[in-house]
């Protein structure tokens, strides 16, 4: 229905065209031209012509062609206005004249046709929209149709709802012209409005078509009044805030329009708005301002069912110039950027090495073992290459024997001979195994006795001489050595007084070195063959009940009474693989005899055999005091090696053979041997006896 | 497996009892209200029943908008209809104020009673009408939920309605003849048969003026009655 099509606007409706022209009941034609060139409608309408008009008129068109063109011929047309030209037989002989008649008839027409319509019914006339601002009063407007060439009167009738009576319009002229406005009394609301326009003239009236309005749905209301605008700072950021009121017509206070109000703004410079929905209220803040400068604000409103009304007149703020332009963005970039490297530094800090390596390869230097490079850069060659030497290279022989020597196996053979030793075995008998601390001993024999704690202690105590300290290790040294030899199978035995092992069983096996025999055989024996130093040192070791007789040396006390071991009964021969030197023999421990009162076993050197090979016979029992002419030994003379030549006093027994000596080694040996010699000076001999104590005194 | 189904048992009943306070809540009448009778705490009640009760109506009206344009689209009225006296709406013979000026003139009463009439006029009809609509064929799902969801406001519209008056009664602001008008004329209403010829279309027509109606004088009312707040 057309109610609310002239709600939405003034609908465009086609004016009638006017008919080209009539046929009126008479002869006559009326040609009604339009203001186009006459002489070209006049062609196209006696086109027309030919079509719909009936013979009669045909004729009479003819008629006039055959006037108009000069010829006879029937049926032509020619456009002929009001052609009441009588039709007469005669034919103008001029075309020029009957085209000068025709000109002359046909300018009144026109100016008249220009001029208006004469008398013609008025056009339709179109209800273009009605609105209401403020839903109390409305006002309905038209399009006026043509005129009909006669003052044509509007009006506007309308009927209400449900109700048959037709009204007219009470008010054409305060809406302007062409509208009528209905007021407050003549408005219901929620009630539909027939209206139509009619236009009238002398010849006619026209109907517009009609519309149905309800109030509620056609409302639009004036734009917002007074809006202002300010500029307001928040922390230090500026922002517009526009206020606004209702348009003064409508009212919202008591409820009876709900106004939802809308702004747009913009830069004077811009072309693009910003709108934003302001709902209700009648203030509203713009706080994203870009930039500065002068920006334009415009507010409409709109009723909650209804049309938006026109923008407000522009109200113009001038907004200071600040830097607020993606200054966030930029703290998040900063902020961010300076996260990434900070990681980044931390990364490389933490990989700087693989860097480095990377970057700057290390130039290989030299790896050499006890090259230093500082020494290189001191520049003092000497002292690096001392520095490249190793003291342990190449390494002495004695040392790598030392170090090279297996485990010396221990036999042990257990006897009743032997539990009986062990059983008197003494605290002095400890000493023989010279188990010093700065030796190690590895064989494990400590475990098994106890009397190697004596033994260390003993060491300790000669460790502190500063004097004969040296000599005390070799001697003990040779202590072991001696009894590794008697005891097991040596392999190899270097020439120095291997440090370490010892054998600290004194067994049967111990040797005794208390015989010397001939001079010769003792000054042979004494030479130690280059392998056996060993032996020697552990004869030398045995001797003098080993370490009784140093100590008494090292500490300068009372000689102690030697302790020579007492052979077994068994008269067991103890024998090594190795040679067994018979150095010790020159050394017969004299003292020994007469003053070791306990039992304990000893071994006597038999002989010296031609290979350098002790041979020991355990000393038999019994009498541990003076066997005679056994026990103590004479110095015979003294070598010029410092070789001190010890020999059996007494009795020259068969079954003693003269034991061989040997040299002790030269190194170590030497000067322990130096320190058992008694010097040409020294060597009080008393009694052919030995004096422990001067022997001390030689040099070592 | 006695555990299992007291579990769901007491699951399905928890459900149950959420579901049930919540469809309670959401209902219009169903505004806090103050335990002490102190003045602040009612009138800020009534206030906001009033809003709830406006937002409630502005919503029916809505849906009746746009199931009317459906329609128009639809079922396009003939050129017929342009011409012949209009419809003619069965709440019609209920008086309402056609101005401004006759709202506000009107008590509040009798404004009140109005808006109770209209409300109780449209209950039934609707009803039908969404019937009507849901056995049609041509109307999509769509529309016929409306018209089901249109009928289910409008009865609780009438419940905000009453607690409004109730609520204005009990302060003071109305006399208590309001809720006795209520019943019969109401019901004579929508008792007759007028409506049933109706079409849907007319129907529809005479809704949407209708909550409209209905709106605009909640919003008279309260701006009368609670002036401060929003208007």
């Amino acid at each position: 229905m057309a109610t609310q099509d002239v709600g939405a606007g003034p609908r465009p409706s086609p004016a009638p065209a006017p008919a080209p022209f009539r046929i009126t009941g008479t002869r006559e034609l009326m040609l009604r031209l339009p203001r186009a060139s006459p002489l070209v409608r006049l062609v196209s309408l006696s086109s027309r012509l030919t079509g719909c008009a009936s013979r009669r008129e045909r004729a009479l068109l003819g008629a006039a062609a055959g006037v108009h063109h000069g010829r006879g011929t029937e049926g032509r047309e020619t456009g002929k206005t009001l052609l009441w030209l009588p039709l007469s037989g005669a034919k103008m002989r001029n075309v020029f004249e009957v085209m000068l008649l025709l000109l002359l008839l046909l300018l009144p027409l026109v100016t008249a046709h220009a001029g208006g319509q004469p008398n013609s019914p008025p056009g339709k006339p179109v209800l273009t929209s009605c609105r209401s601002p403020e839903k109390e009063t409305f006002t309905c407007w038209w399009k006026p149709g043509s005129d009909g060439g006669l003052s044509t009167k509007h009006s506007l009738f309308y009927r209400k709802e449900s109700s048959d009576a037709v009204h007219e319009c009470p008010d054409y002229r305060t809406a302007g012209e062409n509208s009528c406005f209905f007021n407050k009394n003549n408005t219901a609301i929620w009630v539909n409005y027939n209206i139509t326009v009619v236009a009238t003239n002398s010849l006619g009236s026209a109907y517009s078509d009609p519309v149905e309005v309800d109030v509620v749905y056609i409302v639009q209301p004036n734009p917002p009044e007074n809006v202002t605008v300010s500029v307001m700072e928040d922390k230090g950021w500026p922002f517009l805030r526009v206020s606004w009121e209702p348009p003064r017509k409508a009212d919202t206070r008591s409820g009876w329009i709900t106004l939802v109000y809308e702004l747009r703004v913009k830069l004077k410079e811009e072309d693009d708005w910003e709108t934003h929905l302001a709902g209700q209220q009648k203030m509203f803040n713009i706080l994203s301002l870009p930039s500065g400068g002068e920006y334009q604000v415009e507010v409409r409103c709109r009723p909650d069912h209804g049309f938006w009304s026109e923008w407000s007149s522009t109200s113009k703020a001038n907004v200071p110039h600040h830097f607020r332009r993606d200054n966030s963005t930029w703290i998040l970039m900063t902020v961010f950027f300076a996260f990434t490297f900070l990681i980044v530094a931390w990364l490389l800090h933490l990989n700087r090495h693989n860097l480095k390596r990377c970057i700057l390869p290390p130039v290989p230097g030299p790896k050499i073992k006890g090259f230093d490079k500082k020494l290189l850069k001191s520049g003092k060659s000497n002292e690096i290459f001392s520095a490249l030497v190793v003291p342990d290279y190449p390494s002495t022989p004695s040392s790598n024997y030392e170090d090279l020597l297996v485990d010396y196996l221990e036999v042990y053979v257990p006897t009743e001979r032997e539990l009986q030793l062990e059983e008197s075995k003494d605290p002095h008998d400890d000493r023989l195994k010279s188990d010093s601390s700065t030796s190690d001993s590895d064989s494990g024999r400590g475990s098994c006795d106890s009397h190697t704690l004596l033994v260390d202690k003993e060491a300790k105590e000669e460790a502190r001489q500063a004097e004969c300290g040296q000599t005390r290790t070799e001697v003990q040294r040779s202590l072991k050595d001696w009894d590794a030899l008697t005891y097991a199978q040596i392999d190899m035995v270097g020439r120095d007084v291997p440090s370490g092992r010892v054998k600290t069983w004194p067994s049967l096996y111990s040797p005794l070195p208390r015989h010397s025999s001939g001079p010769l055989d003792q000054q042979s024996s004494l030479q130690m063959a280059k392998q056996h130093s060993l032996s020697t040192s552990s004869f030398l070791a045995q001797e003098a009940s080993g370490e009784s007789y140093w100590d008494v040396c090292s500490h300068g006390e009372l000689p102690r009474p030697l302790r020579a071991k007492t052979p077994p009964h068994r008269g067991l021969r103890a024998r090594s693989d190795a040679d067994v030197s018979g150095a010790g023999l020159k050394r017969a421990p004299a003292g020994p005899r007469s003053l070791a009162p306990h039992t304990s076993e000893y071994v006597e050197v038999q002989r010296v055999n031609n290979k350098d090979v002790v041979l020991l016979q355990p000393v038999v029992t019994g009498c541990y005091q003076a066997l005679p002419g056994e026990v103590y030994s004479k110095v015979k003379r003294v070598d010029s090696d410092n070789i001190l030549l010890l020999q059996r006093e007494a009795r020259e027994e068969d079954g003693y053979p003269g034991a061989e000596q040997e040299n002790t080694t030269q190194k170590a040996s030497a000067c322990v041997y130096a320190a058992v010699l008694v010097q040409d000076q020294m060597a009080p001999m008393v009694n052919g006896y030995v004096d422990t104590a001067t022997m001390c005194t030689l040099t070592c | 497996m006695m555990h299992g189904t007291i579990r769901s048992v007491s699951c399905v009943w928890v459900v149950w009892v959420c579901l049930f306070f919540c469809s309670s809540v959401t209902m219009v009448g169903a505004a806090p209200i103050c335990a002490n009778a102190q003045g602040g705490c009612h009138v800020l009640s009534l206030a906001n029943l009033f809003d709830r009760v406006i937002q409630h109506s502005a919503r029916t009206h809505g849906i009746s908008n746009n199931l009317h344009t459906e329609f128009e689209q639809y079922f396009m009225p003939s050129k017929n209809h342009i011409g012949r006296v209009s419809r003619n709406c069965h709440t019609s013979s209920i008086l309402t104020p056609n101005g401004k000026d006759n709202a506000q003139r009107m008590a509040r009463e009798e404004l009140t009673e109005v808006i109770l009439k209209l409300l109780v006029a449209w209950r039934d009809p609707l009803w039908h009408f969404h019937q009507s609509m849901a056995h049609h064929h041509d109307f999509n799902n769509f529309s016929s939920n409306k018209a089901l969801e249109m009928s289910n406001m409008v009865h609780e519209l009438h419940k905000g309605v009453e607690k409004v008056a109730e609520k204005m009664q009990v302060l003071g602001i109305i006399s208590n003849t309001v809720s006795s008008l209520v019943s019969p004329e109401a019901l004579l209403a929508s008792d007759s048969s007028e409506w049933r010829p109706m079409r849907d279309y007319d129907l529809l027509y005479c809704f949407r003026r209708d909550s409209n109606k209905v709106q605009n004088y909640l919003k008279i009312l309260k701006c009368r009655i609670i002036p401060e707040h929003g208007c």
